[in-house]
């Protein structure tokens, strides 16, 4: 039987995490394990590499009240948008919200996709990045 | 920066240098730790059979930052404006990788000029486990 979408939870929050002030030992950690090196601002600060925000994760990762898709689910990509640097000291706030739900039938079945959308914006109210998760169901 | 690499030294058709690497389980295992990734799949073979998975997984994050790794060292200067990926297969540690990338188009706005790249993580036999692709703002010359 096909499964009926309440397509109304699309654009609802989620989360919304205010996330501890940025400190240089996490750059440096995470610049260790991924290979990805920061930089410095004019004033020495130092700036997170990129892929520092995906290390940013909300309270809750997922809606609580989500369909039942399918008993796996798989990370199926991200799409990440970079606005202003991350510096330490900065406190990030992100908010996460329903972005898109889509069906896909291939070869192997119906599989459902769910892409959910975290903004996140630092103590200037600037925009840091735009992270959309793709998350597949089947 | 004495390397930068400007805007206009780099055209259309342009290979990224190459990343050649085998991660190992531990380096797999510190990345998901240090990166807040949960799951067993992430620590050991153990863990990830029990998830029903055939052994330990590298996150698809950390496959993004070997893309965004590949951008700094083959670009040095380069500032990521978007970067996006498909995760398309299990990426494992122990099994020798190659990440690379192709200029695919070159463009100039209002936001300053940008290189448009096309990337992928492949194993030696050719299987494109993950592709991507990349914005990003390169310095001009005065």
């Amino acid at each position: 039987m096909a499964l009926e979408i309440d397509r109304s939870i699309i654009g609802s929050e989620f989360d919304r995490t205010q996330f501890e002030p940025v400190k240089q030992e996490e750059i440096l950690e995470y610049s260790d394990v991924s290979g990805e090196t920061g930089t410095t601002d004019a004033t020495g600060r130092l700036i997170a590499p990129p892929g520092f925000v995906v290390r940013l994760r909300g309270k809750r990762f997922m809606p609580a009240n989500l369909p039942k898709f399918g008993p796996n689910a798989f990370d199926a990509g991200k799409d990440i948008e970079f606005g202003a640097p991350i510096c330490e000291g900065d406190a990030l706030i992100g908010v996460s919200t329903v972005h898109d739900i889509y069906e896909k039938t291939g070869r192997s079945g119906s599989m459902w996709f769910l892409v959910l959308r975290t903004v996140l914006t630092n103590q200037r109210d600037e925009q840091v990045a735009v992270i959309d998760q793709k998350m597949m169901f089947r | 920066m004495a390397n930068t690499v400007h805007w206009a030294d780099i055209d259309v058709g342009h290979e990224l240098r190459p990343l050649q690497l085998t991660l190992t389980s531990e380096q797999v295992r510190r990345y998901a730790v240090v990166a807040h990734m949960p799951g067993g799949r992430f620590m050991s073979d153990e863990d990830a059979r029990q998830e029903g998975l055939p052994g330990q997984i590298v996150p698809g994050n950390m496959s993004l930052a070997l893309f965004s790794r590949l951008i700094q060292e083959s670009l040095p200067g380069a500032t990521l404006k978007r970067l996006g990926a498909t995760f398309r297969g299990l990426v494992r540690p122990g099994v020798a990788i190659a990440v690379s990338g192709v200029v695919t188009e070159k463009h100039c706005t209002d936001h300053g000029d940008i290189l448009e790249c096309d990337l992928v993580l492949e194993s030696a036999d050719g299987d494109r486990w993950v592709t991507g692709t990349a914005s990003m703002q390169l310095p001009t010359r005065d």
